[in-house]
């Protein structure tokens, strides 16, 4: 193996790696889909250990020594799309169907997969937090009060997010506002229930993810992972909770509940 | 019963549209919204089927709801050859209890400490069945034929 080959095999499947764990990949995915793409290029003495948020590996470079190579992965943001083209890509470069030149260029492509515009997502968010309401026993007229609430927390994520304010304080902001909201529409209209629109609207910010992902990690062997995925729950839904009690104190604190 | 046949229909209808919204703001390819809204509906209808028809408790309902909920999503995993992710993360949000953390959160504020208690621990169980019903349905072996390397979806 080319010393210039070397260098592009290792790099690809880091790269690969680390669209995978920026992208909501599990733990034992990134670090499978990484040996397995690395047996395919040929690259020799592979090693990986994959964290939440870093990767390490080392690899033989032909008649040298061992080069290591790392990459940090502070922030995630869930894009399965881009995992399901990564997880395609090793899966092709594993049955010999791509070249190296081709598999880059699978790469780019699936790193370039676009999001859905913010405003398809602040769609999703108003039509999950109003059918969430209905779910939990919400009525008609507390459908349209949720889906407001909805509209707030995805401009407060939105916004937040813009201005790369930490996810706890998104969180507890974003709750603070629907919960808010919804008491000023039960106190000018005594029929909205505020209980079942504000349910509603948090579902959206519920720590699903993290507590499925930690689940996941630790079934896999990866318990340090998921402990941090875990502990991400409990931290999210303590920030709900507390973004909820000041919504109620500040309600409270201007005489509109009690 | 025309009543209760209408409410579960709608509640169908209106579980799907929810999943798929969340399956929207995860990125999940549009080829798998449909397949993504319904894991979550087979979810929330074993859950609300089991509350409201056999009294059970949220915590087991959520269990009982979760096993076919993980299945149906390795079983669109395997049919769709995509990550079970892209089915699971989106089919799991009706279940989990966002209803509990408020609850928890407002009774804390109420002062009420015995309701305070009582649902802190309902979320916590709640929380503890979603985990181990993944769990249950994630550890049971592929009948595979080929590569066991490439099971692990």
């Amino acid at each position: 193996m080319a010393e210039g080959t070397f260098d592009r095999a290792v790099e690809l499947v880091m790269d690969a790696g680390q669209t995978l764990l920026e992208n909501g990949g599990e733990v034992f995915r990134v670090q499978q889909t990484m040996e397995i793409m690395a047996a395919s290029l040929g690259v020799q003495d592979f090693h990986v250990y994959v964290l939440t948020n870093g990767i390490f590996a080392s690899a033989h470079r032909p008649g040298q020594d061992a080069s290591s190579l790392l990459r940090h992965v502070p922030t995630v943001s869930t894009h399965l799309g881009r995992v399901e083209a990564v997880n395609e890509l090793s899966r092709e470069l594993a049955a010999g169907k791509l070249d190296m030149a081709q598999a880059e260029q699978r790469l780019q492509a699936a790193r370039a997969l676009p999001r859905v515009g913010p405003r398809v997502e602040t769609l999703a968010c108003i039509a999950g937090s109003a059918g969430f309401t209905y779910l939990f026993g919400g009525t008609l007229a507390d459908m349209p009060v949720a889906a407001v609430a909805g509209l707030l927390e995805s401009l407060v994520c939105q916004y937040f997010g813009r201005h790369g304010i930490n996810r706890m304080f998104t969180d507890i902001a974003a709750a603070f506002c629907c919960t808010v909201w919804a008491i000023a529409v039960q106190a000018v209209v005594p029929a909205v229930s505020a209980n079942a629109a504000i349910i509603g609207a948090l579902m959206v910010l519920t720590p699903g993810v993290a507590l499925t992902m930690g689940v996941r990690d630790i079934l896999n062997g990866d318990y340090l992972s998921g402990s941090i995925r875990l502990l991400d729950a409990l931290f999210i839904a303590g920030s709900i909770a507390g973004g909820v009690v000041l919504g109620w104190i500040l309600a409270r604190g201007l005489g509109v509940a009690v | 019963m025309m009543p209760a046949w209408t409410h579960y229909l709608a509640h169908f209808v209106v579980v799907v549209i929810a999943t798929i919204s969340f399956g929207i703001t995860f990125q999940v390819p549009r080829r798998h919204y449909l397949a993504a809204g319904l894991t979550g509906a087979v979810g929330w209808m074993v859950y609300i089927f089991g509350v409201e028809l056999f009294g059970m408790s949220p915590a087991i309902a959520t269990l009982a709801a979760t096993l076919p909920l993980t299945a149906c999503a390795r079983f669109f995993s395997i049919n769709h050859k995509a990550p079970v992710t892209i089915f699971l993360l989106p089919g799991i949000f009706p279940l989990v209890p966002g209803a509990g953390i408020y609850y928890t959160a407002y009774y804390f504020l109420q002062g009420k400490q015995e309701l305070f208690a009582s649902k802190g621990g309902e979320t916590f169980k709640v929380a503890l069945a979603l985990a181990l019903g993944i769990a249950l349905v994630c550890s049971v072996p592929l009948p595979s034929r080929h590569d066991p390397r490439n099971d692990r979806l």
